[in-house]
């Protein structure tokens, strides 16, 4: 019989097991969002000790978080080369689904970022590539939804019958873009100086109308303490500023405002990471900022660099104006 | 396993390098690095998520062209050696991963290193003479020190350290303001080869009394990156060359005013200068003169050994096995900020 090493990082759960002709030889699992490096090889050794026969490997490729997902590749990869046996690089959500037998279903599992991997299956068979959604966006289509919450992992077996089906993948599922963008052409950036504060001021009066600072709010701003305050110049013209606190140890984002006709292209993205990075030479313990409720379109910004919504401040932006308190970890 | 002939391979993924380097003892016999530094040239630095899919692509084909050079065989290799941290976790993962199959696999022991020393480690290549106790300054993208190397696997000492960026980060910042490419220390080394050193008196940060008596070997960087910046707004017409020499004099000047003084005053009197920044040339320039000045024996690797590299990896690992290092075991995973104090994990 021929012995098949399976792993699987493409979950929280890191799963080994050792599938022989459709029998389950060996399996286990550690349950642990952050801990498949440390995990996976104790597993793989457990594994091997009554089946050091290997003839080929087979691994989950994703959907699934990358961080976790390509520590089982990579080790799969480099297990297989050195015993000089084949490797079959398989999509976890078809070994998920591979175990259930209902007629349409999603197979969901946790993307992060309040977002999940997943695809459709009907009749057994995937009708769909794999996607990232928000649950309720598939809440809405009244079907079956089987995955991590419903405590479906892949397992050994159906990872095992997956790579039979011949669907297999040479390279990662990774579903998302990676979490990049090249700062935006023809855009300045650079701290602010005195003689900036003028047109800064205008775009502050033109962005927020009366919840304006005042010019001497401004000034008093600018000139305080424990502060770094930056701009974005395009064609001679300044386009946005940015500047934050370091209130003893935590940062405060101050403002980031982008005048309206150069939202969309990265700007905010860009001064955020340099606020972020200003924060990290302060040895600040974490970022905050508020967002008016309302402005929802900037939270996937933010929540793309790790902030995540803590509280809630009513009337903080005045009377009915909610904000939304965000915050990241620098540690 | 105490052998001083072990064959040893190591994997470095910290950054941006995928690098695989193989030694037999102190005899270097592969050293092949993949960079994904171009694909990160677009943002003005190195991004975590791309890096670590470029480590995973490369690895496979990094370790196999090792083994050619090497003209050796997977199964030669005595022990395995990887980067455990400190670096970015993603691309730390990758590499540990890699480096565990493989160990697992054929039954071999594995070494997960700290990065730092392995740094230093890689001037015991090539080199039958004594090399310890020294100081050494590491200064590259992600680390500024001046440590006290008594012995490589097991006692290395912080003497002190950045507080802010680390040198070869202020390089890649004032090149971003200098609108020079990335990465910034090469690009600013060019750009000073024609510029006047002494043009403008940029600031030596903790130089002055009232910090030495804190931070005697720290270094700061980020009151000097705010001394350019100003200099540059307040003049328009400033002369690109100058300014770049005269910023990188005032980083030089100050990595060795401090890396020298350690050197004098624990009485050790070798310096080793290692990391990316060690290939500047005028750093190199400036080691030179001033530790022929202080009696001072200074080494500093080949330029293709300073920057980060698999070579100096393995020549760890190899320091361990003969050293009679006990390996590290399964599941160390990865440590993003492991501190210099555990050489070996
Ligand atoms: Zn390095």
């Amino acid at each position: 019989m021929s012995n098949a090493l399976v792993i699987d990082t493409s979950t929280n759960r890191t799963l080994v097991g050792i599938v022989s002709g459709g029998a389950l030889l060996f399996e286990a699992h550690h349950d642990d969002p952050l801990g498949h490096g440390e995990a996976l090889p104790k597993l793989v050794q457990q594994a091997l000790a009554n089946n050091a026969q290997i003839d080929s490997v087979i691994v989950g490729m994703g959907p699934g978080p990358f961080t976790g997902l390509r520590v089982g590749i990579s080790f799969a990869q480099s297990f297989a080369f050195a015993r000089g046996i084949p490797w079959v690089g398989v999509c976890g959500l078809d070994a998920i689904a591979s175990e259930i037998s209902v007629p349409e279903f999603f197979v969901a599992i946790d993307a992060r970022r309040k977002e999940v991997f997943f695809a459709r299956y009907v009749a057994g068979v995937r009708s769909t590539e794999p996607g990232v959604a928000q649950p309720s966006q598939l809440i809405k289509i009244a079907i079956p939804i089987f995955g991590e919450a419903t405590g479906e992992f892949p397992s050994a077996l159906g990872l095992a019958k997956t790579a039979e089906s011949g669907l297999t993948y040479r390279a990662p599922v990774y579903v998302r873009r990676p979490d990049a963008y090249p700062p935006p052409t023809g855009v300045k950036f650079r701290p602010m100086f005195q003689p900036d504060l003028v047109p800064a001021f205008a775009l502050e009066k033109s962005i927020y109308k009366s919840d304006a600072w005042t010019m001497a709010q401004f000034k008093e701003e600018f000139a305080a303490k424990d502060r770094t305050y930056l701009v974005a110049e395009f064609g001679g013209a300044l386009i946005a500023y940015a500047g934050a606190v370091n209130l003893a140890g935590t940062c405060d984002v101050l403002t980031l405002s982008v005048a309206e006709e150069h939202r969309k292209k990265g700007i905010g993205r860009e001064m955020l990471r340099r606020l972020i990075d200003w924060a990290r030479t302060q040895k600040c313990e974490a970022i905050m900022l508020e967002v008016r409720v309302g402005n929802e379109e900037a939270m996937p910004l933010y929540e793309s660099f790790g902030f995540i919504e803590i509280s809630r401040r009513a009337n903080y932006y005045g009377p009915g104006k909610t904000a939304i308190v965000m915050r990241k970890e620098l540690q | 396993m105490i052998n001083s002939q072990a064959v040893v391979l190591g994997i470095e993924t910290s950054c941006d390098e995928t690098a695989v380097g193989i030694v037999r003892g102190r005899n270097l016999l592969a050293n092949v690095i993949s960079s994904s530094v171009d694909e990160h040239a677009r943002f003005g630095g190195v991004v975590p998520e791309i890096a670590s899919r470029a480590h995973l692509e490369a690895m496979p084909g990094v370790i196999a062209q090792a083994l050619v050079d090497a003209k050796l065989k997977i199964s030669d290799i005595d022990a395995f050696a990887v980067t455990a941290g400190p670096g970015l976790i993603g691309a730390l993962l990758v590499g540990t991963s890699s480096a565990s199959g493989l160990a697992l696999a054929l039954g071999k022991p594995l070494y997960g290193v700290n990065h730092l020393s392995a740094h230093i480690a890689v001037d015991t290549l090539e080199s039958d003479q004594k090399l310890q106790p020294t100081i050494a300054l590491l200064v590259s993208g992600g680390h500024s020190s001046i440590l006290q190397v008594n012995d490589l696997t097991n006692d290395v000492v912080t003497l002190g350290s950045t507080i802010d960026d680390a040198a070869g980060e202020a390089f890649d910042k004032i090149a971003r303001i200098l609108e020079l490419s990335f990465p910034g220390g090469p690009a600013i080394d060019k750009a000073a080869q024609s510029g006047n050193p002494t043009a403008i008196d940029f600031p030596r940060g903790l130089s002055l009394n009232k910090d030495l008596a804190a931070h005697k070997y720290d270094f700061s960087f980020s009151g000097l990156k705010t001394s350019v910046a100003r200099y540059l707004q307040a003049s328009p017409k400033f002369i690109r060359a100058d300014v770049a020499a005269s910023f990188q004099e005032a980083v030089v000047d100050v990595l060795l005013t401090k890396a020298i003084s350690a050197a004098t005053e624990t009485g050790i009197d070798r310096l080793v200068i290692a990391g990316g920044v060690a290939a500047n040339s005028r750093l190199r320039e400036l080691a030179e003169q001033r530790a022929a000045k202080a009696g001072i024996a200074l080494r500093i690797p080949p330029m293709a050994l300073c920057t980060d590299n698999g070579a100096m990896v393995a020549a760890l690992g190899a320091l361990a096995v003969q050293g009679g290092i006990s390996p590290s075991g399964l599941g160390f995973g990865a440590n993003s900020s492991s501190g210099i104090d555990r050489p070996i994990f």
